[in-house]
């Protein structure tokens, strides 16, 4: 019988590459940023000994010290206390810690040491610091630690070998355990501050290096903020506009599976199935992966060459009107991909009265599920043409809209929440600005990118089906296709929905599409393009061309249009606003550790979107616009 | 929290972190008031060298070759001397 592996806990400081080296060790693709915090929970993985014993990595997540009291910190502690219930006790810990920063990282360390495991210290990044002229001397550290020290370059798999032959049975001695003379705390900094003195001698004079002469001019009063529009506006624009290029071939993809379907089924129910709901509902969401991908690509650019902490620090002021500090910044920015990630990275904001409202409003960053209802709504305001500066405009104001929203909310509930206990300053790690590693990143936004098609295949695929299904069954022997689907399963329904919806403006059937979008906001598209029947092209601009001629076709019984300007606004303002995603739901009950929080975020986001679409379409009415 | 008992005569010649000259090198003298523990906690300590590196609402500093962001409130209370030029 195989023996139980012995598990090896990592512990560091955050940004001490501790991720890196769980990566590099365990050839995953967990996610490595430049940016404090991007370990967020226990991550577990495995990798071999140089005896070829299995050993169970656990990459605990990175803190400054054990004894405070955020999650993260107890977290960590639990962990090498033995006293979290869902870990063993670590056979051996590895603290990686960057060889630049001694001084810092050895508080920890020596933390670490007093729960009594056998420690090696992974003496991490020593390429940086030979730059900034630094003379280690990982012999004499190891003599005043009194446990095994590593030198590595765990982006560059350096000393990988060296290291594993340290994690091998026998497992070093644990060190003896320091008596402290006075003040625990401060005679251990003392201690700490002495040996990094004897192991790092630091040239005398500051140096200053590149990343002090990036910093000069991207965190420059003025040209920072030049350098960080321009950035942001890159970011968007190339989402838009590279992602054109790919979701072509996307298209194209789709056409001709259309064609070679239609070519080989007669007319008739199954054919209709698949041409309808699979190929057109799934692939009116598959078309958009491109830009999905775009953005997690800026995004680990962003974190990994260093910048994004330099967002936050330019960022701090803005922040701050609305009440939070610039850490809640990269929450915020990553909600755009996904308020799930957005949500997760909360858990850098110290305090936790503005980590609670960070939570809150992260999920009125716009996020890419939004993109493709906003794709084929905006065209709808303007004439029904795609592309052009005047696009670009109503997309940045439907994203502004979501954003200012979330700022004032936040402003007015950090009010209500009152001050913290104990009041936190902005203080932040700036990192040196590194090569992105592009390997990870890679590795990463295809990740993203094959769970986004998985959800495509199976959730959006199953809904589909069953849309198709309800709109089709119980059949009426009728050649007018508006008389079969009024008869079906979702006529039905509609007529249900209709008197909830018809104040904001929409018919039974958008009602319906809104419905069935509740799991996931980018169904809308594929269940507007069922319910309203629109004919497959060979060409998938001019389908979505065809969706639109046909919404702007659709007549109320009174004969005004069904969606003029007002209605399509409407429509814009409550998904801009709605709530519509149960795992992100899932991910704030279990951050906040309430679900109340998460049920009260769903209930206030959901009457916030039908008022505000209420106001508008009635609103617009009343002044005569609809 | 004072590691070394400073001279009065030598107290004058204190200044805090937030108001020290941009692009000069300081040594660490005291660190004291509320945000001790967090200022502790990311590497300020008595005795070190820091470099101030742009001042304003937020300032920049390097302490033993990490850049800090640090909130000016917060920079209040890192006392510091300035260091003899190289």
């Amino acid at each position: 019988m195989e023996p139980v592996p012995d598990t090896v806990a990592l512990a560091g400081n955050p940004n001490a590459g501790k991720t890196t080296l769980f990566n590099a060790l365990c050839g995953t693709a967990e996610k490595v940023g430049n940016y404090g915090g991007v370990t967020v929970a226990v991550r577990e993985g495995e990798c071999m000994s140089p005896h070829g014993r299995r050993l169970r990595v656990v990459d605990l997540p990175g803190c400054y010290d054990l004894s405070g009291a955020s999650p993260d910190q107890r977290l960590a502690a639990e962990v090498l206390s033995g006293r979290d219930p869902r870990q063993p006790t670590p056979d051996l810990v590895v603290c990686v810690v960057d060889a630049s920063n001694l001084e810092r990282h050895l508080q920890l360390v020596l933390e670490v040491l007093e729960f009594g495991l056998p420690v090696v210290v992974a003496l991490n990044m020593i390429d940086l610091a030979e730059r900034q002229g630094l003379r280690l001397d990982p012999v004499k550290l190891s003599e005043e630690l009194g446990v095994p020290v590593v030198p590595i370059q765990a982006n560059r798999g350096k000393g990988l070998v060296e290291l594993k032959q340290a994690m091998r049975h026998p497992f070093p001695a644990p060190p003896q355990k320091r008596h402290w003379e006075k003040g625990e705390a401060e005679s251990r900094r003392a201690f700490g501050l002495a040996a990094a003195a004897l192991a790092a001698r630091r040239p005398t004079a500051h140096s200053g290096n590149f990343s002090d002469r990036l910093d000069a001019v991207l965190l420059h009063p003025v040209l920072g903020w030049v350098c960080f529009v321009a950035i942001m506006f890159a970011l968007f624009w190339s989402i838009f506009s590279f992602a054109a290029i790919p979701m072509g071939w996307i298209e194209g993809m789709q056409e001709s599976l259309v064609a070679l379907v239609e070519d080989r089924l007669g007319e008739g129910d199954l054919r209709d199935l698949l041409t309808q709901g699979v190929i057109g509902g799934v692939g009116a969401v598959v078309v958009f992966l491109p830009q999905i991908l775009l953005l997690f690509l800026f995004i680990g650019l962003l974190e990994s060459t260093g910048y994004m902490a330099r967002a936050a620090f330019l960022m701090d002021g803005v922040m701050g009107r609305a009440g939070l500090s610039g850490k809640a910044f990269l929450p915020l920015l990553s909600s755009y991909a996904c308020a799930i990630p957005g949500v997760l990275a909360t858990r850098t904001i110290d305090s936790a009265k503005e980590r609670l409202v960070t939570i809150f409003v992260a999920p009125w960053m716009s996020c890419s599920a939004r993109l493709p209802v906003y794709l084929l709504l905006v065209p709808m305001l303007l004439g029904g043409s795609e592309g052009g500066a005047m696009q670009a405009l109503v997309f940045l104001a439907v994203y502004a809209v979501g954003t200012l929203t979330a700022f004032v909310v936040a402003r007015i509930l950090r009010g209500r929440l009152g001050p913290d206990e104990v009041k936190s300053h902005f203080l932040l790690e700036l990192p040196s600005y590194r090569l992105p590693q592009w390997s990870y990143i890679l590795r990463h936004v295809l990740e993203r990118g094959w769970s986004f098609l998985k959800k495509a295949g199976t959730f959006i695929l199953a809904i589909m089906i069953l849309l198709w299904a309800a709109s089709t069954y119980p059949k009426l022997d009728s050649d007018d296709p508006a008389e079969v689907l009024g008869h079906s399963l979702v006529g039905r329904v509609s007529r249900i929905i209709e008197p909830v919806v018809a104040p904001l403006g929409f018919d039974g059937r958008t009602g319906t599409a809104i419905l069935t979008s509740f799991a996931a906001r980018e169904v809308f598209v594929g269940s507007m393009a069922q319910l309203f029947q629109v004919q497959e092209s060979e060409d998938e601009e001019e389908t979505r061309g065809r969706i639109r001629a046909r919404l702007a076709a659709e007549t109320r019984p009174d004969g005004r249009p069904l969606f003029g300007p007002a209605a399509v606004v409407s429509l814009l303002i409550f998904y801009i606003y709605a709530l519509q995603c149960l795992p992100t739901s899932a991910v704030v009950a279990r951050e906040s550790g309430s679900w109340r929080w998460a049920a009260g975020q769903f209930v206030f986001m959901m009457v916030f979107a039908y008022l505000a679409s209420l106001v508008v379409y009635q609103g617009a009415r009343f002044l005569g616009l609809g | 929290m004072a590691i070394n008992a400073v001279n009065p005569r030598d107290e004058k010649a204190l200044l805090s972190l937030a108001e020290a000259g941009v692009g000069r090198d300081f040594r660490i003298e005291r660190i004291e008031g509320p945000g001790c523990e967090q200022l502790r906690r990311l590497g300020f300590c008595e005795s070190l060298s820091v470099r101030k590196l742009a001042g304003g609402r937020n300032l920049v500093c390097s302490v033993c070759g990490t850049r800090l962001a640090v909130s000016s409130e917060l920079a209040e209370q890192v006392k510091v001397r300035p260091l003899a030029a190289a």
